[in-house]
């Protein structure tokens, strides 16, 4: 059976134009997404049953076992740290919250590895943002900076900037300019009209620099920035104050780069700066498929997006004590829950080690690197394929993904309400 | 009065305590004082040994003594507004959040955001201080407003972020962008520094180590015989952040 218009559940575009092929509980191909997209449908190395580690060894448990096992676990700890999130859907984040509210635990996204410093500019300065079809349909001018969407986010450049005709753009390879500024040369700064290159952590003089040509203090710019020549300099802020419509993309290249939000707060106000003249508009390039969602469904319940301490009763958010790279570098929690994410391979190893010494739950599809580190994992049905839920877009446009067939997997939600349930009931 | 609080040995030692009562002024009026081990509420007495020796009629008189295992414990002296606080070690993060007045002494290292918008009183740390000291809050427009914050050794990042008003020393070496965001009050770096100063508005600061990663946004302004605990220098001057049509003043030893 041919499905069409499919929603890809892998990184934050959310390409909404699949077509996927089912043969009962298999997808055997897909047609329109990357070669990325073709990987996360048709892979198929899913965990058949819950699994506990049990000394070298690891013993198969039933479902109703691994789920009162967890809760125990996480009933028992006095610091205790729910971590991911960004892989699965916003009904199951929202149960998510929630259970970290009535167990007094930490609660945290991917965002901590991956865009928080952007959400920490965006609270002190605001988010000039707009949806990727205005870019599409209006942009004349793109700016990818600390961004590499050929690999990283493969289908950006095709629906929504170089290649993609928009309503005011009718050819849309001539008439939009493209600048990439990294700090190497990659497969996007190729396609790049202007190619900025960078000294390595030198970001945000050149963004400083940007902002005083672009308010008229050119005479105060040395003959060479980070590596960057003036006249460069003078030539890209030309290019962006003649634009009729800029659009700026940021990814991790910029976020965890020295000085990190202080980065992308720079990033902001050189866009505010350029509206003064033109319109001009910046946005992350979210990496993992829904983690845009978890800071809104976070956001929702408790009133922050990432980072969320519960342990007083009251939710406190301060990236950098209640993230959990940071709580686990410090060996602070006593027990960890990891939902859709995969910390033991994107954490530095101090942190990987310490998961290990403590009793670490993981609920996903896969066998991954934290299984490694688990005591206990629950597999469930992937969010996209057999678990449909909503999940937010980068530009944060919810959008619905469908159940493709039905599996013999329950989805996260129904794991984690049942785990709520217990710890609802214990709790009184 | 003294208050001399040991702490006692914990089955896990990392978890952190929170512990904003351990104030002066709450030693004279309260008789049960509560703190938090993660998520779990505990009597002062769980956790500390408390000794209390002689009298106190108010508040300046009281002097808290912490001693032990005292690296994990945060937001001691948060709002004090009179008092003595002596830390014989290591203290957690946010220490002396919103101080008024009143003196707190660390003869070890500070965590992160000591002396997080204080308005007043004295902070002085014999050791390190950790990343966004004497800062603000993430989003807060202004960091600390007033009083002294003195570091012996060295300190983190975002040294004095959004600083506001109040004095900021440093001896030793800053890590990268303090005084970012500055708009008011003075910040003192004895040794290095990187990129001191990005975004500022107001507010002065004297580095008198090198300053590495220079930003490009500053305007050189001359020089100036200047005159700092008792010493001449002769500073280069400028003014900037020019990227944010910035009137601080930054001056970086020739
Ligand atoms: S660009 Fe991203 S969302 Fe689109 S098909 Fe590729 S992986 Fe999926």
């Amino acid at each position: 059976m041919k499905i069409e218009d499919v929603v890809c559940s892998f990184c934050g575009c959310l390409c909404d134009d699949l077509v996927v092929e089912v043969e009962g509980t298999r997808v055997i191909s897909v047609e329109n997404g990357c070669t990325l997209a073709s990987e996360k449908f048709l892979g198929d190395h899913r965990l058949k049953t819950p699994i506990r580690r049990d000394g070298n060894s690891w013993t198969k448990i039933s479902y109703d076992e691994a789920i009162a096992e967890t809760a125990e676990i996480l009933l028992d700890a006095d610091r205790p740290l729910l971590y991911g999130w960004s892989g699965t859907f916003g009904e199951a984040q929202s149960v998510g919250v929630h259970l970290a509210e009535i167990l007094g635990a930490v609660i945290d996204n991917t965002s901590t590895v991956c865009h928080g410093p952007s959400i920490l500019a965006i609270q002190e300065v605001g988010h000039p943002g707009c949806t990727l079809g205005q870019v599409k349909n209006r942009a004349d001018v793109v700016v990818y900076w600390g961004a590499n969407p050929v690999d990283a986010h493969p289908r950006h450049m095709s629906r929504y900037t170089t290649y993609c005709d928009g309503f005011f753009r009718k050819d849309a390879f001539k008439d939009r300019k493209v600048i990439v500024v990294d700090v190497r040369d990659t497969e996007s700064s190729i396609l790049a009209d202007e190619f900025v290159k960078v000294n390595p952590g030198g970001d945000y003089a050149v963004l400083s620099a940007l902002r005083a040509i672009v308010r008229g203090k050119r005479g105060i710019i040395p003959p060479e920035v980070e590596g960057v020549s003036r006249e460069q300099l003078f030539r890209v802020a030309d290019i962006c104050m003649s634009a009729k419509f800029g659009a700026v993309f940021f990814g991790v290249g910029l976020t965890m780069a020295p000085g990190k939000n202080k980065n992308i707060r720079n990033a902001i106000e050189f866009t505010e700066e350029l509206s003064r003249h033109t319109k001009f508009t910046i946005s992350p390039m979210r990496g993992h498929w829904n983690v845009y969602g978890s800071n809104e469904v976070f956001t929702w319940i408790s009133g922050y997006p990432y980072a969320v301490d519960f342990a007083r009763g009251i939710a406190f958010y301060n990236p950098g004590e209640t993230t959990s790279v940071d709580i686990l570098k410090r060996g602070e929690c006593d027990a960890c829950l990891v939902v859709a994410s995969d910390p033991g391979a994107h954490f530095p190893k101090e942190c990987a080690e310490h998961l290990a010494r403590i009793p670490t739950v993981q609920i996903d599809p896969h066998v991954n690197v934290t299984t490694h580190l688990s005591r206990i994992q629950i597999p469930v049905a992937v969010a996209g394929i057999d678990a449909e839920g909503t999940a937010y877009r980068m530009d944060g446009v919810p959008i619905r993904t469908r159940k493709l067939f039905q599996g013999q997997y329950p989805d996260d939600f129904e794991v984690l309400e049942k785990i709520y349930a217990i710890v609802k009931e214990a709790k009184g | 009065m003294r208050v001399i609080l040991k702490t006692r040995p914990r089955a896990k030692p990392k978890i952190p305590i929170e512990a904003e009562e351990i104030i002066p002024q709450n030693f004279l009026r309260k008789n049960d004082i509560r703190v938090y081990e993660g998520n779990k509420e505990r009597a002062l007495d769980d956790l500390f040994f408390v000794t209390y020796e002689g009298p106190a009629v108010s508040p300046d008189q009281v002097e808290i003594v912490l001693t032990g295992d005292t690296g994990v414990i945060k937001r001691v002296g948060e709002y004090m507004n009179a008092g003595r606080i002596i830390i014989e070690g290591d203290i957690g993060m946010h220490c002396g959040n919103f101080m008024s007045a009143g003196e707190i002494l660390i003869r070890g290292n500070a965590d992160a955001w000591l002396g997080r918008e204080m308005r007043g009183g004295h902070i002085l740390c014999e050791g390190n201080s950790g990343h966004y000291c004497a800062a603000g809050y993430r989003g807060e427009k202004r960091g600390m407003r007033g009083g002294i914050v003195e570091v012996r050794g060295n300190s983190g990042d975002f040294t004095a972020e959004y600083l506001s008003g109040g004095e900021v020393i440093i001896h030793g070496d800053c890590g990268d962008l303090p005084g970012v965001e500055m708009r008011g009050g003075t910040l003192v770096i004895g040794g290095d520094c990187s990129r001191p100063c990005g975004n500022m508005t107001g507010g002065t600061c004297m580095i008198f180590g090198e300053a590495h990663k220079f930003l490009p946004t500053f305007r050189k302004n001359g020089t100036d015989d200047i005159v700092y605990a008792g010493k001449h220098y002769l500073m280069n001057l400028f003014r900037g952040d020019v990227a944010n049509r910035g009137k601080g003043t930054l001056m970086v030893r020739q």
